[in-house]
């Protein structure tokens, strides 16, 4: 146990990047990293079936990216700052996904934020 | 010889830069943002630095985890603004300054401080989400940059100690350096919040103005803390405020905080701070 996340385990809803999560999630975050690339972006817009293989995903993985089933995404290994590069892509807007992992909607969200106009 | 005239400390969330370039000066919204950043603007231009050495965090864009750097030190003449997904901000490339980062980099590994060094690659919000708020290109960039990234992505993290030590080294470094230069430190991100599960969303006022205090008076105080602490305290994302310190670290025991501004509209608590060195 990392000595510096000593009682991070009692902090509820908080799945830290660390290198079990990153290993887990390589090739998908290769992947989604993949998406800063004009042609990889293209590829994945036009024929995000033929991107999964190219990539290489499990099924589960495709699966997870097709539907941006944010939750499992984040709980399988995805970074965040990975999964961004998808949302920009899918014009999903940082709030949206935050909204997402607390499994509220985007308006249930907004009103617990003190300026809902600013994004 | 070089100087250290000034630190700043500020938060990178990417739609400070969305903010800046679809001209939000005048949204309600924003105005207190942009509100915040014009003393930070207005002493940069009174001023003028030659060099703002930035500690910042690159977001998976850059660097991948096949090989995630812990610390990197840029020591390119020119840096792209990365494409994050949208295709890159239209803002200039950043100048960086090579003479100086060679320096520094000889510096710091002869002190036993071994980091990785790139050059021609591009940098993203990061470093130039704040910079365009304080330092806007007009057309150019008013001036260069050597940044130095730290890993807040991919735990194990360094230590919030080793990164105030970091600051330290570049001070040292930066002061050595032969040519007479004016140098500000920047440190980016925080302050709270948490962006993945269920706490996503997460902020906490009160400690971020505890923060914000500390890290002028007491900074020793946050370099004894755990990242568990700090991510307790201001979600896994408000752990970034590790390069605060890296950037005090770089200031001298007689620095004082001459401004700061907090803004918290969404869902990352956005802050501004401004350091001077006594003259």
């Amino acid at each position: 146990m990392n000595p510096q996340l000593k009682g991070i385990e009692t902090l509820a809803g908080t799945y830290l990047f660390d290198l079990e999560r990153s290993g887990r999630g390589l090739r998908l975050n290769r992947f989604l990293h993949g998406l800063t690339r004009p042609a990889k972006r293209a590829l994945f817009k036009e024929d995000p079936e033929a991107a999964f293989e190219e990539a290489g995903l499990a099924a589960g993985e495709r699966r997870m990216v097709r539907e941006l089933d944010w939750v499992a995404l984040i709980r399988y290994g995805a970074s965040f700052f990975c999964l961004e590069k998808l949302a920009r892509v899918k014009g999903v807007s940082n709030p949206e996904m935050v909204s997402a992992f607390r499994g509220e909607t985007l308006e249930q969200f907004l009103k617990t934020r003190n300026v809902p106009g600013a994004r | 010889m070089a100087t250290i005239i000034g630190g700043i400390g500020t938060s990178h969330v990417p739609t400070i830069a969305m903010a800046y370039d679809r001209k939000k000066q005048g949204d309600p919204d924003w105005a207190p943002l942009f509100k915040g950043y014009e003393p930070v603007t207005k002493w940069l231009a009174e001023r003028k630095p030659d060099v703002l050495v930035f500690f910042y965090n690159d977001h998976a864009t850059t660097f991948f985890f096949d090989h995630y750097p812990t610390f990197a030190l840029g020591v390119s003449a020119e840096y792209p603004i990365a494409d994050e997904g949208l295709g890159p901000r239209p803002v200039p490339p950043l100048k960086g300054h090579p003479a100086l980062a060679r320096h520094m980099a000889e510096s710091l590994v002869n002190e036993e401080f071994d980091i990785s060094v790139f050059q021609d690659l591009p940098l993203d919000h990061g470093c130039h989400s704040p910079l365009t708020m304080f330092w806007p290109p007009a057309p150019d960039w008013p001036g260069k940059i050597v940044p130095v990234e730290i890993n807040v992505l991919q735990h194990p993290l360094p230590t919030p100690l080793r990164c105030y030590k970091l600051g330290q080294a570049v001070r040292r470094a930066v002061l050595s350096y032969p040519e007479d230069l004016k140098v500000v430190v920047v440190g980016t991100g925080g302050l709270s919040h948490q962006l993945n599960g269920e706490r996503a969303g997460f902020n906490n006022e009160e400690w971020d103005l505890k923060f914000l205090e500390l890290i002028d008076s007491d900074p020793g105080a946050l370099t004894k803390m755990t990242h568990a602490d700090y991510i307790r305290l201001g979600g896994t994302e408000g752990a970034e405020e590790v390069m605060w310190l890296a950037m005090r670290g770089a200031l001298s025991e007689k620095t004082r905080k001459v401004h700061q501004n907090y803004y918290l509209p969404m869902t990352a608590a956005m802050a501004v701070a401004l350091f001077e060195e006594p003259a």
